[in-house]
């Protein structure tokens, strides 16, 4: 197992790089000229080219990705162009304020998208079943940030349950934070269950259709225990890749919560980074989720291999 | 498997254990064409889903007709917001006193024209790419599939913002963007079709005969891809409309003079301390459209998909059944005590399409003497497998099995629920397989899975389970059985894997062992040993068999009595040796005929022509009578009954009259039946082990 994880980690610095290359060398297609949008429009071409040696952009392209990579691996993602601070800083006030909505959708998303899935795998055909995959099927439709404003009017502005929008101070206690945290975790949350809930659904129904699971039945185990122990190990194990694709997609859908709940976190650090060609912002803000998928992806590659001994190393 | 329903050719009930049959090739591409229209057609929400679709088409296309006003026109009342009905404005306007009933069916032009785009760019770019590096594999592939893994470790929306963030804000560039970041989804999904298409023999069968690479790509491979894809294609649209409305909703995608649904969210946001109002139509305007994408591709999957139904622990028992009226005459007993008396089982399916049911297995006598070896021998379809599976309350669902009586050893079993049916499964009965690496359970160690029933049944403790384990793999003559217990069934060869389901079978010492074609998957090499060592277990422990097999051949030498079956009933039965020397069914004479064996033979080794009919083509009459040599007018008059003929039983009008060919000894054809090719079931109009030939029985 530890061998998995090193080779796991071993392959993902690789990752890392070619991802920082492709999105650095992306970013630079652009040619609107950062100096002058830190500047505006009345400055002067003088002030430019000095905005421009200040930010080292007058430097050749290769010279800049050298440099910004040479820190990074240090943990240095640079200055912040428009406001001077550290990107690293900004990060690390953000990184918890995302990861816990997405982890709390995600745990929430995974128990109750799993204990739908089975259940109407089991009743199949049934009305449960009917139930469940409509509703699924609805929740995968909803926009995120649609129902969120929606949730914010209603449950925020009108009957004034939880809070619209994000305190504007800090949160000092853990009942302020995870009160703010609901309304976007819900928002967010919604499609990660239904899609979970239908993998689980159809993953389970698949595996109660083999072969094993009649064995299983013709020893006279009782159906507990056939469903418990025959049939859901084997059935999650395509519900654990849907969780991969489903933390890099709650990551990106935080974003749009963010925006909606004016939530503090990485989603509008990254949206503002584009809106203003913020180069340091964005790469740290692309490095940053990257590294959390990353993370999240050796993972479950060590439950696979505790789920499917085909995979585990010899 | 399920080999009573493998004759309907993957129809929606065999899904349940059943492999489908394969079907001719010509004849199963129109059918499945067809079948695929009609699945999808009957699909409702699907349907309603496409016709959603089509009145947004609709709507984008004549949104200038349909509306008054224009997708920018605003009121003369700047900052006045009207609420529905409101001075004529259906759905009233927004906070700059713009029509949004006007906005949502130019809205429904963003959406798909900027789904339209990243679906475009996605399969240009995928298509071709996956194909490409599917079939070409090798270092391409590795490349591609690192590029694509580098892609993909970014959230989508993250990299599409990184792909904006170079080519500018924007609409097109934002779809671009986002048919970029799917064109990945799309490559690796060709390429794992082309994956597996590749591992089917026909993409093989067309290079041997010379096809052209691009040829193979394109009239082999593509075909197959092409359904997933659909799906997919459809299924990214609906993600495509959404990207659509997030990133304009973000400010990233449509501008503020155009009317997307996401921009309207964008503008309703700034007037919500006022009302939510304008947030609701075109939130619901985007939701219903991918729900209308998502159950259409999902209707689209289903339909390709063969529609794969239930999935409950799908098993019945056997119901009680009336005797029928017409009874038949008794059933004579092949011994006085026997240890299983089978009377009257029927089962039925749903007829796959229809309400209706069939009957696939009828009226089926069957008694296993103690210590006794029955075999229970039939082409695939003829319903020998599920006879089996029902004698321990194991009818895949959807199937309704029942019988008068199934006594074991002085039990009546019809009647008893699931969980009385427990402890005669595994315990009672023991059952065995034919494809023994798949009936194990790849997650658990085959030491486990053995222990298993001994911990159930038997009580035993984990370590003392485990010992009886060990024992029980060194009497199955597994080496090492030490070491050997804690593997896994991967680990396994299929005739090693055998031997596992064998020891799990006898592991609680159950008085009556299934063998379900046990070597009809394994190697030829093993298939000999295999039957030796279930015969040896049985005879040293005393415990009857009912071997359940397609061949003749591998009976001759281990079975006393034999059942004849063809298309769901009993067809002859009586001693090994009778049956052998003298059948009394024409169908017997064909199987026996078909046996290879030692002894001089001119001409086409003999097959019986075509294939056991699907059970809704069963006829009210003799079942055989359309494969039949001898078939005359009488046997056209209606169902025949079992009847006594010299030492054995059979159901045929003619059996009196007609001088079947039999084989004096049996003991001849065994080893020749062991050492032909394993015959896959259901493979086609031939008999078991045999070239295709014209030749008949006679």
């Amino acid at each position: 197992m530890l061998r998995l994880l090193v080779s796991r980690v071993l392959a993902a610095i690789p990752l890392m790089l070619m991802v920082a290359t492709l999105v650095f060398f992306l970013a630079q297609l652009n040619p609107v000229d950062p100096a002058a949008t830190i500047m505006g429009d009345d400055a002067d071409l003088e002030s430019l080219a000095e905005k421009r040696a200040e930010l080292g952009i007058d430097r050749p392209l290769v010279v800049q990705y050298w440099d910004w990579l040479n820190s990074a691996v240090v943990g240095d993602l640079g200055t912040n162009w428009f406001n001077g601070e550290e990107i690293t800083t900004e990060l690390r006030d953000r990184i918890p304020v995302t990861l816990s909505m997405v982890f709390g959708s995600l745990i929430v998303a995974l128990a109750i998208g799993s204990a739908f899935g089975v259940l109407a795998a089991l009743k199949a055909g049934r009305w449960p079943d009917r139930t469940i995959t409509v509703a699924s099927s609805l929740g995968l439709a909803v926009p995120n940030f649609w129902i969120g404003l929606v949730l914010a009017y209603y449950v925020g502005v009108k009957l004034q349950w939880l809070p619209a929008i994000w305190p504007t101070t800090r949160p000092d206690s853990l009942a302020t934070w995870v009160e703010a945290l609901i309304l976007p975790c819900v928002a967010l949350g919604i499609s990660a269950s239904a899609a979970i809930a239908r993998q689980a659904r159809s993953s389970m129904i698949g595996v109660l259709q083999r072969d094993y699971v009649r064995t299983a039945l013709a020893k006279g185990l009782p159906v507990r225990r056939v469903v418990s122990r025959h049939a859901i190990r084997n059935a999650a194990i395509p519900v654990v890749t849907l969780a991969g694709f489903q933390t890099s997609a709650l990551i990106g859908g935080s974003i749009f919560v963010e925006f909606v709940f004016n939530v503090p976190g990485l989603g509008r650090f990254g949206v503002d980074a584009i809106l203003r060609q913020n180069m340091p912002a964005l790469l740290g803000f692309v490095m940053v989720t990257a590294a959390v998928v990353v993370v999240v992806n050796i993972v479950l590659d060590l439950s696979y291999a505790w789920l499917n001994p085909k995979v585990r190393p010899e | 498997m399920s080999d009573a329903l493998a004759g309907l050719g993957g129809s929606a009930d065999a899904g349940e254990l059943a492999s489908p049959a394969p079907m001719p090739q010509e004849s199963a591409a129109g059918a499945t064409r067809s079948r695929f229209w009609a699945r999808l057609r009957r699909n409702k929400v699907a349907m309603a889903g496409a016709v959603y679709l089509v009145l947004v088409v609709i709507a984008a296309i004549f949104a200038p007709l349909l509306t008054s006003h224009d997708e920018t026109f605003a009121t003369r009342f700047q900052d006045i917001l009207f609420s529905p009905g409101e001075a004529g404005y259906v759905l009233g306007t927004d906070h700059v006193g713009r029509d949004i009933l006007t906005r949502i069916f130019f809205g429904a032009r963003y959406a798909l024209i900027a789904g339209a785009e990243a679906v475009l760019v996605a399969l240009v770019i995928g298509v071709p790419f996956g194909l490409a590096i599917g079939y070409f594999r090798g270092w391409a592939d590795r490349i591609a599939m690192r590029f694509v893994e580098i892609v993909v470790a970014v959230p989508a929306v993250v990299m599409a913002m990184a792909i904006i963030t170079g080519l500018g804000t924007g609409l097109t560039n934002a779809m671009l963007a986002i048919g970029l970041v799917f064109s990945m989804i799309i490559t690796r999904l060709v390429r794992a079709e082309v994956f597996a298409a590749r591992e089917e023999f026909y993409v093989d069968g067309a290079r041997a005969a010379g096809a052209s690479d691009r040829r193979v790509m394109w009239r082999h491979i593509l075909p197959n891809v092409a359904p997933p894809l659909i799906v997919q294609t459809t299924l990214l649209f609906a993600q495509a409309v959404l990207a659509e409305a997030a990133l304009s909703f973000l400010g990233i995608g449509a501008d503020a003079s155009q009317a997307s649904w996401g921009r309207m969210l964008r503008d309703a946001e700034l007037s919500i301390d006022r009302t939510i109002w304008p947030a609701i139509p075109p939130g619901i305007a985007i939701f219903l459209t991918v729900v209308a994408f998502n159950v259409f591709g999902d209707g689209l999957r289903d339909a390709f998909a063969r529609e794969a139904r239930g999935g409950r622990v799908g098993v019945g028992d056997v119901v009680p059944k009336e005797r029928s009226a017409a009874a038949a005459p008794p059933w004579p007993s092949g011994s006085d005590d026997p240890l299983l008396s089978l009377r009257g089982l029927d089962i039925v399916f749903p007829k796959p399409g229809e309400g209706t049911d069939m009957t696939v297995v009828r009226d089926v006598n069957l008694d296993i003497g103690r210590g006794e070896v029955m075999a229970l021998v039939g082409e695939s379809g003829s319903g020998k497998t599920i006879t089996g599976l029902s004698l321990m309350g194991l009818v895949p669902d959807p199937g309704q099995a029942s019988a008068e009586s199934i006594v074991l050893d002085g039990r009546e079993l019809v009647g008893m629920d699931f969980n009385e049916l427990r402890w005669i499964r595994g315990r009672e009965i023991g059952i065995i397989f034919q494809e023994p690496s798949a009936a194990l359970n790849p997650a658990y160690t085959v030491g486990r899975q053995v222990a298993e029933p001994l911990r159930v049944h038997l009580g035993m403790s984990k370590r003392e389970a485990r010992e009886r384990a060990i024992e029980l793999f060194a009497e199955v003559g597994i080496p090492d059985p030490h070491k050997r217990i804690d593997a896994f069934p991967h680990q396994f060869s299929g005739g090693m894997a055998q031997r596992v389901m064998i020891a799990m079978a006898l592991s609680c010492e159950p008085k009556l062992l299934i063998a379900d074609e046990p070597t009809t998957a394994l190697d030829v090499t093993v298939q000999g040993q295999m039957l030796d060592l279930v015969g040896d277990l049985a005879r040293s422990r005393g415990v009857s068999v009912l071997l359940i097999t397609h061949d003749l051949g591998v009976v001759a030498d281990l079975a006393d009595r034999v059942a004849v079956m063809y298309a769901g009933e009993i067809v002859e039965t009586g001693r090994l040796t009778d049956v052998f020397a003298t059948p009394r069914h024409p169908y017997t004479e064909g199987l026996i005929a078909a046996i290879p064996r030692n002894e001089p033979r001119s001409g086409d080794l003999p097959t019986i022509p075509g294939v056991v009919p699907p059970p809704w083509e069963w006829p009210d009459r003799c079942h055989f009578a359309d494969r039949c040599p001898y078939e005359a007018i009488e046997c056209r008059r209606g169902p025949v009954e079992l009847r006594q003929l010299g030492a054995s039983l059979t159901r045929c009008e003619r059996s009196h009259e007609l001088e079947l060919r039999g084989v004096q000894h049996a003991s001849v054809v065994a080893i020749a039946g062991w050492e032909q090719p394993s015959d896959e079931p259901g493979s086609g109009g031939v008999m078991p082990g045999l070239p295709p030939g014209e030749g008949g029985p006679a």
